[in-house]
């Protein structure tokens, strides 16, 4: 078939094939699907589409809306210039479809009040919060960057990279914790990247304010329904079991399970499975880490830790630290086995006998530290 | 050769399928009907890229048609869904590995005791199938044009439920008058023109518009979820999607 003979798209200009799509062009069309990263979580209703910025644009005179960056969570994201200080900022709607419903005008308070509580680098800025025209709107920092799931589908992103990035994180949700705080919605789309490589936590829409009048200590809100509707329930794949089976208990600990699940996605590409596979398993990095992932991913969250400052320390430790010889030797015999069937026998054995004497030693030394200190909570740690 | 014309011998299915992969995965240890009827509607969506593989590969348009046909008809057995990765399933990879195996390992053997073969319920149009793969690109892989027509189906399938919506609610004519739009980029669409041919106000005129684009993209993210068993791998297959239909 002779391609010149067709007619060409006006658009892009390659040739039309004879099974285009109702006569358009496919390439088109497929760009189209490439435009907007919006995502759906299983919680939203049939959604309208966002408003274009010119019927935006009459209810916020002090702002040049110039595009629309997508919907997350509640609401819909435009990027804005503040005209008076010139500088972009990221106004944020509540969704269209959501405005009549109280129980979402009531979060979307709430979502501002617990930024506003929150003054932190690596958590978004809050600048002004209210209604204008019918419209709930938060006016935030504008993160000139990606969100980590632009990036974890670019591929950009290496263990370095996520071993960089947990740090930062674990500052920001400490922060949140430590102000009575849980965000209970962290995943990739909810973590902002700027140009200069810093995490910006985002996205506190359905983040449960403890011990304050809209948290656990006001007996008529605990009373109330919504803490146990779908919507509360964060996203799947990301949020704790506690929050299915158990909202009204769901505290720090939830964050620090997503948390998990993130540190697991973005050292191995996926989300953790039925069967949970240990990290180092699925991809080249430090065995220590599998350690650390994992009992973030614990079930029950007195299992987890207890602080998200611990998941830092101990990161940070793991990086700092070579990997110590036995464990790596292990890990290398490992691989190789896994790269090819010829292990070779003699050095395998004596892999692993070297590191059970290792493992013998520490274990009589854990618990030389523990007969002193009974009854602390380092006792976990000996147990695994 | 017409580009906009779709007789009626070469139209492709209007059909899309209302099946998820994951009801076709679930049942597949029960004779459930629904199962059943969910793989046949599959069948019937994704066949062309399938057909398109196998010509590419080297097969005759007749022995192409027979292949593809009795690959469907072993694939309704069941027989292979058992050995499907439930965890991370796609239906896109599913289909190609199936084939590929069904290829290299049970077409001689099929050749001789043909089960579908020669009936008078064909699966597709065969007719059409030949017409359509002679246009299309002739310098790509097996594996290329699978994953492009592959790319090309879903995209079929999204623009057929956008026509029905509009057809749906009373307003065929709009959508083809908006359909254009689809392609352009924002900046380029001619407002005024569109929303004097649909006869409303340009402000009408642009939401109609953004509404069309923002539903075109919300029905192409779901025909890829329904064939994927993981709702996390959207995205990814979406990237790998264009890239497929990028690569002429």
């Amino acid at each position: 078939m002779n391609t010149e003979l067709l007619p060409k798209c006006p658009q892009c200009g390659t040739p039309l094939p004879a099974n285009a799509p109702a006569g358009l062009c496919p390439r088109c069309l497929m760009a189209l699907n490439l435009k907007t990263e919006t995502v759906f979580t299983d919680d939203m209703p049939a959604a309208q589409p966002p408003l274009p910025p010119a019927q935006i644009a009459p209810h916020f005179p002090q702002l040049e809306i110039l595009e629309c960056l997508g919907r997350g969570g509640m609401g819909v994201v435009y990027k804005a210039r503040q005209k008076s200080l010139n500088r972009l900022v990221a106004l944020k709607l509540l969704a269209p479809e959501r405005v009549q419903d109280a129980k979402f005008a009531e979060r979307f308070t709430r979502e501002a009040q617990a930024l506003a509580a929150l003054n932190h680098p690596n958590i978004v800025t809050i600048h002004d919060f209210g209604q204008a025209g019918g419209f709930y709107y938060l006016i935030m920092e504008f993160v000139d960057g990606m969100n980590l799931r632009q990036l974890l589908r670019a591929r950009k992103f290496t263990p370095e990279e996520a071993l960089a990035i947990v740090p930062p994180l674990c500052d920001a949700l400490q922060f949140a914790h430590d102000r009575g705080i849980v965000h209970r919605d962290i995943k990739p789309e909810n973590l902002l990247l700027d140009k200069a490589g810093r995490v910006k936590v985002a996205d506190f829409g359905i983040a449960k304010m403890l011990g304050t009048v809209n948290g656990g200590g006001d007996p008529g809100r605990t009373a109330t329904p919504e803490n146990a509707t779908q919507t509360a329930l964060g996203t799947p794949g990301y949020s704790a079991p506690e929050q299915k089976t158990d909202p009204q208990r769901v505290d720090s600990r939830a964050d620090i399970y997503s948390l998990g699940v993130v540190f697991y996605e973005m050292l191995t590409g996926e989300l953790p499975g039925k069967q949970l596979q240990p990290p180092s398993k699925k991809v080249q990095i430090d065995v220590r880490l599998d350690e650390v992932v994992l009992r973030a991913l614990e079930k029950k969250p007195e299992l987890r830790y207890q602080q998200v400052s611990e998941v830092k320390t101990l990161v940070e430790t793991i990086v700092a630290t070579p990997p110590d010889n036995s464990r790596r030797e292990e890990a290398q015999i490992e691989a190789k086995g896994r790269q090819s069937k010829l292990t070779s026998l003699p050095t395998y054995r004596l892999g692993r006998v070297v590191s059970a004497i290792w493992g013998l030693w520490i274990f009589v030394l854990v618990v030389l530290v523990i007969y002193q200190k009974e009854g602390s909570p380092a006792w976990n740690l000996a147990v695994s | 050769m017409p580009v906009t014309s779709q007789t009626s011998s070469s139209e492709a299915p209007k059909l899309f399928p209302h099946t998820r992969w994951t009801l076709v995965l679930a049942a597949t240890r029960k004779d459930a009907p629904e199962s059943a009827a969910a793989l046949e509607a599959i069948c019937h969506a994704y066949w062309y890229p399938l057909y398109a593989y196998v010509r590419r590969y080297g097969q005759s348009a007749h022995d192409a048609q027979d292949l593809t046909q009795e690959f469907f008809y072993r694939l309704l057995e069941k027989r292979w869904l058992e050995a499907a990765d439930r965890e991370k399933g796609k239906l896109r990879t599913f289909l190609i590995v199936a084939l590929k195996n069904f290829m290299s390992k049970e077409w001689r053997r099929a050749s001789a005791q043909r089960r579908g073969g020669g009936q008078p319920h064909a699966r597709f149009d065969t007719e059409f199938a030949e017409s359509r793969y002679a246009a299309d690109s002739q310098t790509l892989a097996p594996d290329e044009i699978f994953d492009q027509q592959w790319a090309i189906t879903l995209l079929e399938l999204t623009v057929n439920r956008l026509r029905a919506e509009f057809t749906a609610a009373g307003k065929p004519r709009d959508f083809e008058v908006l359909k254009g739009c689809l392609m352009a980029e924002r900046g380029a669409i001619d407002y005024a023109a569109v929303a004097k041919q649909l006869g409303v106000n340009e402000g009408a005129g642009r939401v109609s518009v953004h509404r069309l684009r923002k539903r075109f993209r919300e029905i192409y993210r779901e025909e890829i979820s329904q064939t994927l068993a993981d709702g996390a791998e959207l995205d990814g297959e979406l990237r790998h999607l264009a890239a497929a239909l990028a690569g002429k």
